[in-house]
């Protein structure tokens, strides 16, 4: 009888045990949740955190090659800004933009994190595929194709399949279909904030004479992220659109 | 002895595995996911299809004079701009993906331009003193498997339909959408109400089917 209690507990210790390594082994480790409303940290708010290149239209302006600062110098800054008459502007200049800080909303899916950009209209949404690679002949967008994989609490981003009707920076400076973003995003501390830090690389070996990076901070608001449509009074859009400068497309085509 | 602690810890660990944070209520179901519209003529099992068009609804005296001096050039569709979510849930081939977050649920348009996005919030009521905007305020809650949406706060910028019926900033939508036919579809019923340009509450119903596919990118680049 007692005997036959202590191979009964075995069992169950041994199942129970089994259970739970069966289930620790099933667990992978969660990646962290950042869902929110961030905007872009800039002068004091960033706590002391250094941005490496904080001049950064000087720096991608430094990376052009010839070709390409010909071209930025004959671009018009206002006709040629698809963005400034409420049409997409890729994803580059988001985190980026001089007059505005960058804001996005960060959401988690199962397969995906997707980053809506505030500036909705131009921006779009940048969707980062966690459960595939890129697809073979990706027609070219405007924001490309994004995947995405954790290295520890690291997110790590990839995307190429751009078109070339965006730029790099609102300064004017051009790539080509050959863009390839790569973008690392951890949650870091400092004077007692939390941030979430963007480390970002573009190459485009067509337009660059080597890869630029750059880092950038956001801090979750705690608040919703408000409506913000880019063309909220037609007609204000139908008359800039209308009185804004034609490209000189001589000019642009003498430089390509 | 022994036994009696180690048997929880068994049904603890059996049960660990399965175990998910994020649940909403019993009855709420998944509905993260893309889903399309259904063509209109299809006929789904059980007779699911869909009813009612925004072309159909029955203005007020004032709204229906309003129309005719409408210039449909200025068709918030034809210019790059939202239309609005109740004509935007009816437009052919709209595509749209929920992504349900803390306390609320995003609904992304694959149709940017014209659809944008739309935040649902769960976790609270109305807005008071909101500012009206182009896809209003959006509460929602559970009504066993459906989610219901009341939406007000809208501005009279956009329009009910292609022939130009407009709005009032007293439009008040409310939305019922829930799984059906073993969630490989939605279906999604809306009613409008809009004291001061319509003639009485105006329902139509869409069904939207699930897919395995992403959102595309499809942005407006210019005047259509």
């Amino acid at each position: 009888m007692k005997i036959a209690c202590r191979g009964v507990l075995a069992i169950i210790i041994t199942f129970a045990l089994t259970g739970l390594a069966h289930a620790q082994s099933q667990e992978a480790p969660q990646p962290p949740d950042w869902t929110g409303f961030y905007t872009e940290a800039r002068g004091k708010n960033l706590k002391g955190l250094k941005q490496v290149s904080p001049d950064l239209s000087e720096v991608i302006t430094g990376h052009l090659q010839p070709w390409a600062r010909a071209k930025m110098e004959a671009t018009d800054g206002v006709a040629d800004d698809t963005g400034a008459i409420c049409q997409p502007d890729g994803v580059f200049r988001y985190p980026v933009n001089a007059q505005n800080p960058g804001s996005f909303l960060w959401l988690a899916a199962a397969d995906k994190i997707v980053i809506v950009s505030f500036q909705i209209n131009t921006a779009g949404v940048q969707r980062i595929y966690l459960n595939r690679g890129h697809p073979k002949n990706l027609l070219p967008t405007w924001n490309g194709d994004s995947i995405g994989h954790w290295e520890g609490d690291t997110l790590v981003a990839d995307t190429i399949g751009f078109n070339d009707k965006s730029w790099l920076h609102p300064a004017m400076q051009p790539h080509t279909e050959e863009a390839h973003l790569i973008e690392r995003f951890r949650q870091v501390s400092n004077g007692g904030s939390n941030f979430l830090e963007m480390a970002a690389t573009v190459e485009d070996r067509k337009a660059l004479t080597s890869a630029f990076t750059f880092t950038r901070y956001f801090r979750k608001t705690g608040e919703s992220m408000p409506e913000n449509i880019c063309n909220d009074d037609i007609e204000i859009w139908r008359n800039f659109k209308n009185k804004a400068p034609k490209r000189d497309e001589k000019r642009a085509q003498e430089v390509r | 002895m022994t036994a009696r602690v180690l048997f929880p810890i068994l049904i603890a660990s059996m049960h660990g595995a399965g175990a998910q944070a994020g649940q909403v209520t019993k009855d709420a179901p998944e509905l993260a996911g893309v889903y399309r519209i259904i063509a209109s003529g299809t006929t789904l099992p059980g007779g699911l299809k869909n009813a009612g068009s925004p072309a159909d609804l029955v203005l007020l005296p004032a709204a229906a004079q309003q129309i005719k001096s409408v210039d449909l050039k200025q068709d918030p569709a034809k210019l790059c701009s939202p239309v609005g979510p109740f004509r935007m849930m009816a437009w052919e081939q709209n595509k749209i993906e929920l992504i349900p977050a803390h306390g609320m649920i995003v609904m992304l348009f694959e149709d940017l331009s014209h659809g944008v996005m739309r935040t649902i919030y769960l976790n609270r009521g109305h807005v008071e003193k909101f500012e009206a905007n182009w896809m209003g305020d959006s509460v929602g809650r559970w009504e066993g498997n459906t989610l219901v949406v009341d939406t007000v706060g809208f501005n009279d910028k956009t329009w009910l339909n292609s022939a130009g019926a407009q709005h009032s900033d007293a439009l008040h939508l409310v939305e019922r959408i829930r799984p059906v036919l073993d969630g490989k579809y939605l279906e999604y019923k809306v009613t409008a109400e809009d004291p001061k340009t319509l003639a009485k509450p105006f329902t139509y119903t869409r069904y939207y089917e699930k897919l395995k596919g992403e959102i595309q990118e499809n942005v407006c680049e210019g005047e259509e």
